[in-house]
């Protein structure tokens, strides 16, 4: 066999692992907008469309913590962002929903690269730390607009049920579409850019920093590109969200939690990889609202005993993620 | 993953369903929603001993003078008992609203309480007013909660507007009488509790002409309150106006006299002080302090069920009624008695029976003319009361019809 | 604002700066022997401060008498959780930093659930102790004298640490173990027992700072995080693993938290650290005195 033609093998071979990555996904996507034909409890809807939703937050947090390396745990600041503008651009203006998570994405995506420009100097524990800072600051700031409605928050208008202003009373399926819609487009982002140039880059810094030396610039161009991809999806996720509790304001938008959730599926699932943070969304997410809802009724604090001893447990024993237990092909697969 | 997630729902629902199976029989279930865990966990855990209080007094046979006391039970509904099924928000509103959802959705609740969050109280609210499933608002005090034009939504207890109303006029009465008040401070926390109560405030000083000579709104649960209090003692207000929690309470006093400074006067929006916590702690700092309140343990003389419901609650939770305690126990005896007039479990009919309360003051354990709820479902009828901390305990000192000595003014004097 | 009351915030700051960088130590030192963030070091600090509570209650004792029972409380918890759970988050194969993160941030959740399970959500309060309430009047500038004890024990224990560092026998072991993690084993230093002591110290250090605390400070399962992301800023301003800096960087978080509200709302005085820790952190992207 010739180098051309064992070249050309590899790459038609290539080829078809991608499709068929794309048939399952297609697959899987079809398959879960089956779910609310059979969940009809409300309560189950709830923790399912806050999985979904956690999965596509936790799929964009990916994008620059797992591929690019950079633990962000600041993602709160574009979540809150998201949810503000889309807040603030329905309740004061009348702008449909549809209108603020494209405005919330696309300011946030800004903010992200005037913080990327000197944040990505810093390396590891201090990047993480200034990401905290940066979000606290937010965080702060929100809580003294009083034009955002400071501690007040902003509460949405009772309207009747429809698309355009993202409303529905009763009816959780509407939101469970757009979550798996939103998570779906995420999946498919990540999937592209991997297999882009800026995906081999990513992976020749994170397994060489002397690569990262010599491609230099454009490595700090691409990373910044993820930067504000990540930080586009996280707003409209927030955005989302503001729409489905119809209610915000700081701390339920901004606070260091939500960086944490969205972080934490992605590195309880598995860094770094396509369906990593999906796997850990569906583990962590139910998780949480069960052990509240069926324990924490008790008030003794033994759901965050379950929960917070879950976490270590996971990410002690299984560091790759649970996905590497799951089937360690996929992984392998994956980041090819 | 799909079928994973069925499996998933399959075993939480099963979960669900033996839930409700143990709760079956003659028992009307109402949900509590508080915060169990977190930085405002205590709040929750006294609220679910005057909550527990408040089914003692429905179920069993009470020589009480409040609705549905005296026989074991509601007679309305051949005796059937309420039993609470308690869910936790953490303070945060979407985990109110999902818990609310659970509960009326699984647990098939009668009606919910809630939250001591005003935020949680709002997510809450809407849900229940979709559902059609009343709300009681225990001691959630924004004003801002009954404006929504929401027809399940109750409040028996004062809003912060009517709180801090009553501590001008107490101020301007004093005034009449020759007391020197022409500055107030600000001193508020930064969530939604601290800035509607300052906002009234500020509104109510510049009405009625009192200068704010000083006006801080700081951080809650802060490590140092130095700075802050350093502002206060270089203003030195006639009357400072704090709002602020229990943490922060114990903190800010400890400051004061660390700091060498006794202020003037100390009209407190309760919360921190009014909280057993911040007594244990910095009590004796506390001495002359006067803070807006929905109960009065003084009432007791006059009204023996109050006494007698203090020594149930104290039992329990070994402390004495406060004005958090207070009002979370009421709420269950109002919405008992609704279930009771309305004789039934169903949403619009304990609407009706809520909308149509009208009961007399000496009917509950509130210093309150009466419970009757406007359109809008506010019960304008709930006096506050002005309590002082003097010597160890709360005298009433305001309004006169309640009050049972003069105040000490100044406070430090 | 007269000069009494701004000398007032001036002193106050610095106190409470001292406490800062006491509360930080701890975090710097570990994070300087072996690369790793421990995110349940607020609850560290609370648990410290629930033992001390706990020992006042049992023994009646004063909480100054008492400080080394919690000083060795702390530091047999610090072994036990690096042999228990950050021996096992060290060999993790695939990104270890973030196991490390997400491991310790498991065991601060834990740490909570317990605490409250244990002690109640009830806010706690050491009451009548030797210098609880008390004062020192400077001339109108008012110095508590639990926060000037505070101090002191801060500026002892970091005289402390420079000695035990530069001159004893486990200070040099922790020196190499940190400078060459591979090469100290062929000296015959068992690496292993260097960072279980380093955990051990660091839990000894921040037992120290929490036994200070409960003498002014309220204690309850949440408190931790009251104090966990100011220790976080110190540790990385002042640059992580420098003790050094670590004292440096608590007295200027102090100051500048106190001074800010002479410029800001009260409410944003965090703004006035987060900002300046920034600003240090792109001009100097390891600290002030970090290693590069």
């Amino acid at each position: 066999m010739t180098q051309s033609s064992a070249a050309a093998s590899s790459m038609s071979a290539f080829v078809a692992s991608r499709r068929r990555q794309l048939i399952t996904a297609f697959v899987v996507f079809a398959l879960i907008a089956l779910v609310p034909r059979l969940v009809t409890d409300v309560y189950m809807m709830n923790v399912l469309i806050l999985t979904l939703l956690f999965a596509a937050l936790s799929q964009s947090w990916n994008l620059l913590g797992g591929y690019c390396g950079q633990v962000s745990l600041g993602h709160a600041l574009y979540f809150g962002i998201g949810a503000y503008a889309t807040s603030i651009l329905y309740v004061k203006f009348g702008i449909t929903p549809w209108g603020g998570l494209l405005a919330g994405g696309i300011i946030a995506a800004l903010i992200a690269l005037a913080l990327g420009y000197p944040c990505f100097r810093l390396k590891g524990h201090y990047f993480s730390i200034a990401t905290i800072v940066i979000a606290e600051i937010g965080l702060l700031l929100f809580h003294n607009w009083d034009y955002a409605g400071a501690a007040l928050g902003i509460q949405w208008p009772f309207t009747p049920d429809s698309w355009w202003t993202l409303q529905f009373a009763r009816d959780k399926a509407p939101y469970f579409y757009f979550a798996l819609g939103l998570f779906a487009v995420t999946w498919l982002v990540t999937f592209s850019i991997v297999e882009s140039k800026w995906g081999y880059w990513w992976r020749a810094v994170k397994d060489s920093a002397d690569a990262a030396e010599s491609l230099g610039v454009t490595i700090f161009h691409s990373k910044m590109a993820a930067a504000a991809i990540s930080a586009f999806f996280t707003a409209v996720g927030g955005g989302f969200y503001a729409a489905f509790v119809s209610y915000i304001d700081p701390d339920s938008v901004m606070h260091f939690r939500f960086s944490l959730l969205m972080a934490l599926p992605a590195v309880l699932g598995g860094v770094g990889s396509l369906w990593g943070p999906a796997i850990g969304a569906l583990i962590l997410i139910p998780l949480a609202e069960l052990t509240r809802s069926y324990l924490g009724g008790a008030g003794s604090g033994l759901d965050l005993v379950i929960y917070g001893g879950l976490i270590m447990i996971v990410s002690l024993t299984r560091p790759e993620g649970i996905l590497s237990m799951i089937k360690p092909a996929v992984k392998r697969e994956a980041t090819a | 993953m799909n079928r994973r997630e069925v499996l998933l729902s399959g075993v939480a629902l099963s979960l669900a369903g033996t839930h409700a199976f143990a709760q079956a029989g003659k028992e009307i279930l109402i949900g509590c929603i508080w915060p169990l865990t977190g930085p405002t966990a205590q709040i929750g855990a006294d609220a679910r001993h005057a909550l527990e209080t408040a089914v003692d007094i429905v179920n069993n046979s009470h020589d009480l003078d409040l609705p549905t006391a005296k026989n074991a039970g509601l007679a309305g509904l051949g005796g059937a008992k309420i039993k609470l099924v308690f869910a936790d928000h953490q303070g945060d509103p979407q985990k109110g609203r999902a818990e609310a959802e659970r509960l009326i959705t699984q647990d098939k609740v009668v009606a919910i309480c809630g939250a001591f969050h005003s935020s949680v109280s709002a997510t809450v609210s809407a849900s229940c007013e979709r559902y059609g499933v009343p709300y009681i608002a225990a001691d959630s005090s924004s004003p801002s909660l009954h404006r929504r034009g929401l027809k399940f939504f109750f409040r028996p207890a004062a809003h912060d507007e009517m709180f801090s109303l009553a501590m001008f006029e107490f101020m301007d009465a004093l005034k009449k009488k020759g007391k020197k008040i022409d500055t107030v401070g600000l001193f508020f926390e930064d969530t939604i509790f601290g800035t509607d109560s300052s906002n009234v405030q500020r509104k109510l000083a510049a009405d009625r002409g009192y200068k704010v000579a000083v006006d801080i709104k700081y951080r809650a649960s802060s490590p140092s309150l130095t700075a802050e209090v350093q502002q206060i003692k270089s203003a030195n207000p006639d009357v400072l106006l704090p709002s602020s929690y229990t943490t922060d309470t114990i903190l800010l006093m400890k400051t004061m006299d660390e700091l060498g400074y006794k202020p003037n006067n100390i009209l407190a929006q309760a919360a921190g002080f009014s909280d057993k916590a911040t007594f244990d702690a910095v009590g004796d700092k506390l001495n002359g302090m006067i803070s807006r309140a929905s109960f009065s343990l003084d009432l007791a003389a006059k009204r023996p069920s109050v006494g007698k419901v203090n020594e149930m609650f104290k039992a329990r939770a070994n402390r004495d009624l406060n004005d958090n305690t207070s009002r979370q126990l009421t709420c269950i005896l109002v919405l008992a008695d609704a279930i009771d007039r309305a004789k039934s479990t169903d949403g619009e009919k304990i609407r009706a029976a809520l909308a149509a309360t009208d009961t007399p003051g000496e009917k509950t354990i509130m210093p309150w003319k009466r419970i009757k709820f406007t359109p809008e479902g506010q019960n304008d009828d709930a006096d506050p009361v002005l309590l002082q901390y003097l010597g160890g305990k709360f005298v009433t000192v305001y309004p006169a019809q309640a009050a049972i000595a003069e105040p000490k003014w100044p406070m430090n004097g | 604002m007269t000069t009494q009351a701004f000398l007032q915030v001036i002193a106050s700051g610095l106190l409470l700066g001292l406490i800062y960088a006491l509360i930080a130590v701890g975090l710097s030192l570990i994070f300087g022997l072996m690369d790793v963030v421990n995110f349940a070091h607020g609850e560290f600090l609370m648990l410290a401060m629930y033992a001390t509570f706990g020992l006042v209650l049992a023994t009646t004792l004063d909480p100054v008498v008492l400080m080394p029972l919690v000083v060795a409380l702390m530091f047999v918890l610090g072994v036990s959780v690096y042999a228990g759970i950050i021996r096992y988050a060290m060999r993790a194969k695939a990104n270890p930093g973030m196991v490390q993160i997400f491991a310790t941030f498991g065991l601060a959740l834990l740490i909570q659930g317990l605490a409250q399970y244990f002690f109640t959500p009830d806010y706690r309060n050491i009451a009548n102790t030797w210098l609880g309430g008390k004062t020192l009047n400077l001339g109108g500038v008012f110095l508590p004298w639990p926060q000037i004890f505070g101090g002191a024990v801060s500026l002892a224990v970091f005289a402390g640490l420079y000695w035990l560092i530069t001159r004893t026998d486990f200070g040099k072991a922790l020196e190499a173990t940190r400078e060459d993690q591979g090469a100290v084993a062929l000296v015959g230093i068992d690496r292993n027992r260097v960072f279980a002591l380093g955990w051990g110290l660091g839990a000894a250090l921040v037992g120290i700072a929490g036994a200070v605390l409960a003498i002014f400070y309220y204690i309850h399962p949440q408190v931790g995080g009251t104090f966990a992301l100011i220790a976080y800023v110190t540790v990385a301003l002042g640059g992580f693993g420098s003790i050094f800096g670590a004292l440096v960087a608590g007295v200027i978080v102090g100051l500048v938290e106190a001074l800010t509200t002479l410029i800001l709302p009260a409410s944003l005085k965090s703004v006035g650290v987060y900002s300046l820790y920034l600003l240090v952190l792109f001009v100097r992207p390891s600290g002030l005195f970090g290693r590069l």
